[in-house]
């Protein structure tokens, strides 16, 4: 704990604002925290010099470019200042800088804090200044090729996407992310936004999300976020999770002896779909009986962490037994 | 082998002096949380309530964290503008000679996340709530409302997401006033966030997430809307969404790491939709007792890893959902206990109309 807190003071070329000469008219202004703080901070002398000097260019209001590489040291210390990032674009605009510049500067801020709201807040706004994206994708790549589930990283990008239709290699992209990860949830839920925004679920593409997801479901049987893809495709299907193909599908992994819990609650899922609104096509795995004993298999074998679960879901197919 | 962590106990004395700890003075390497300073109070004191130890802070303590937290109260300016009200989360712009610029209202500005929880900390705290300008903080919450029905945190610059349309839920009802809200608005966004596998994203189209579908559930809840927005269908899925995120604690997305925090944003979820009782509480309690500190205090994350008062608080009230003796029970959408919730209603019944 103690060492971290020496950091600042490591930094021999640093020198205050209080001890800069052509800081000298600038009258800092103290923070005041009351006669009893409350979650007081023991502030290290470079922050609390910031800080103070922030203030006070606040107070008189200056938008200089003296005051721009004072926010800069500011959201160093703290990029989670929002307050200071809003004073820095006052600043830019007042300026009229070359936000060319301020793109590198927050490309560097993500880089070195991929899970601050704020910076990635700050490239949003930027990015609409410009009303030019064509970095995006790459910047988002760059971030999601280090952690490829942060999910800063992926709203950014469905913003770009969204805001200036840059759909067209979206699939390749996600099919790279996927071949790397099967189980990259966030990859699955993107191969569903760029579907639903461009070919929408006419037949021809339900089919063929089908059996793309089954192909992937086939080399990883207990991938959940897989299977969500399925049942979120066949939800477009007028038979929904009782499709025969789909149902085909399962039937054979079933009976070529696999027991992946998200086969066996599938199935029963399928099973009181039927029960609620009629049969597809006849298959004895989706009878009531059937489906009882999966959620009894599941609740003492397969997935007996959420024995529950599957005791309550037991209750719901019960009802349909007559 | 490991410790058997189903017997560990809670380090009930640990926790306490942890949290404290949190109320007084942070070392430096802290000051990343130095525009939040509220929210950190917020797990501190609630933390302090829900291991049934508000009481350890006596009187005057607790009236001067009452008054630091009115301190950050932003007030109406001299034209009458709200735009800003609400509290801050910090005494970072908190100066005498900031007070009288015209234009230090662009920055001095209210936030939601800090307003909901310094409202949370003053009721906590037995505060009456008499000295917050309910009409102006209802006008700062509308005037953060953007056109699809999300919030924004703060005027001054901020993305909007689930997050602050949960914040805002909670000041309305905490306030007892939904005038600053277009209710059918948010309801609308909160819709469109429900994913294809009916969990919630931050917003449409975005990927199911513990936290994000935590701040829509509580935010229908609130509204009292939970039940008549969505079908049978829907909500069936989205229970099922949420109880397949327990694999022994809970996780924030599948195929993610469990983390502690998550037992409450998930568990909490599923008291709200009736179905805690599908969760196994063992596992959680061993997997959030393997995160647990009994030195130092306070839960981390992951196992061995550092402790924060975030995963302090919500591993704590994530247990007390799930019947951990000696804490007090927590009112699921609130996040605070229902000892304090109770004192709210107590507020409420002094307010003969609303306060708009």
């Amino acid at each position: 704990m103690e060492g971290s807190s020496s950091e600042e003071g490591e930094d021999v070329n640093w020198t205050f604002y209080r001890d800069r000469e052509e800081w000298a008219d600038l009258k800092p202004v103290p923070q005041d925290d009351g006669p009893h703080p409350v979650v007081a901070i023991a502030y290290s002398e470079k922050f609390r010099d910031v800080f103070d000097y922030f203030r006070g260019v606040l107070k008189v209001h200056e938008l200089s470019e003296r005051a721009l590489d004072l926010t800069r040291d500011a959201v160093e210390l703290n990029p989670g200042n929002y307050t200071v990032w809003q004073y820095r674009r006052q600043i830019l605009k007042h300026l009229d800088k070359d936000l060319k510049e301020e793109m590198a500067f927050v490309a560097e801020m993500i880089s070195a804090f991929p899970k601050n709201y704020q910076v990635w807040h700050h490239r949003q706004v930027l990015v609409s200044w410009l009303n030019d994206a064509s970095d995006e994708l790459q910047l988002t790549a760059k971030m999601l090729a280090l952690d490829a589930k942060n999910y800063h990283a992926w709203q950014h990008r469905q913003w770009a996407i969204r805001t200036f239709n840059l759909f067209q290699n979206e699939l390749e992209f996600i099919e790279k992310l996927l071949n790397d990860d099967i189980r990259n949830n966030s990859a699955w839920n993107q191969r569903y936004f760029v579907i639903n925004q461009t070919t929408e679920f006419a037949p021809e593409v339900i089919e063929k999300e089908i059996a793309y997801v089954l192909s992937k479901i086939k080399i990883a049987t207990k991938n959940e976020s897989s299977w969500n893809y399925l049942r979120g495709i066949v939800l477009h299907s007028e038979s929904g999770l009782r499709k025969p193909s789909v149902i085909d599908f399962c039937d054979e992994l079933y009976n070529s002896g696999n027991r992946s819990a998200c086969l066996l609650s599938y199935l029963v899922d399928a099973a009181l779909e039927q029960a609620e609104y009629g049969v597809v096509k006849e298959n004895s795995l989706l009878s009531i009986d059937k489906a009882l004993e999966l959620c009894d298999n599941l609740a003492n074998e397969f997935d007996v962490c959420r024995r529950g679960y599957w005791n309550y879901i037991s209750g719901c197919l019960r009802v349909h037994m007559n | 082998m490991p410790p058997d962590y189903a017997i560990v106990p809670l380090a009930r004395k640990r926790h306490i002096k942890y949290l404290r700890y949190y109320l007084e003075l942070l070392p430096a390497r802290m000051s990343i949380y130095d525009s939040i300073r509220v929210s950190i109070a917020f797990f501190a004191i609630s933390g302090l309530d829900v291991l049934n130890a508000i009481d350890t802070l006596d009187e005057s303590k607790k009236k001067n964290i009452c008054d630091w937290l009115y301190s950050l109260q932003v007030l109406p300016n001299g034209s009458g503008d709200c735009s800003s009200c609400g509290f801050q989360g910090s005494c970072t712009l908190v100066a005498p000679d900031l007070n009288y610029q015209e234009h230090i209202s662009e920055y001095a500005c209210g936030h939601l996340a800090m307003t909901y929880t310094a409202l949370a900390c003053l009721i906590i705290l037995g505060d009456d709530l008499n000295r917050v300008d309910r009409t102006a903080v209802m006008m700062g919450v509308k005037s953060l409302q953007e056109q699809d029905g999300s919030f924004r945190s703060t005027k001054a610059g901020s993305e909007n997401d689930m997050r602050f349309v949960y914040c805002a839920s909670c000041i309305c009802f905490m306030l007892k006033d939904w005038s600053g809200m277009d209710v059918d608005k948010t309801i609308d966004y909160i819709v469109k966030s429900m994913s294809y596998d009916f969990g919630f994203g931050q917003g449409p189209y975005l990927e199911s997430h513990g936290g994000s579908t935590f701040c829509a559930v509580a935010s229908l809840n609130l509204m009292g809307k939970l039940h008549d927005t969505f079908n049978s269908k829907q909500l069936a899925g989205l229970k099922r969404w949420a109880i397949m995120r327990q694999e022994s604690g809970f996780q924030g997305r599948p195929n993610k790491e469990v983390d502690t925090c998550y037992s409450f944003w998930v568990g909490s979820t599923l008291k709200m939709l009736d179905m805690l009782k599908a969760v196994n509480f063992e596992e959680n309690r061993n997997f959030v007792m393997s995160t647990q500190d009994a030195v130092v205090g306070g839960f981390a994350k992951f196992i061995n890893t550092v402790p924060d008062p975030l995963h302090t608080y919500l591993g704590l009230s994530g247990l007390s959902l799930m019947g951990e003796e000696g804490l007090l029970s927590i009112h699921p959408a609130l996040n605070i206990t229902e000892r304090a919730y109770s004192h709210l209603q107590s507020i409420h019944e002094t307010w003969s109309d609303p306060a708009s």
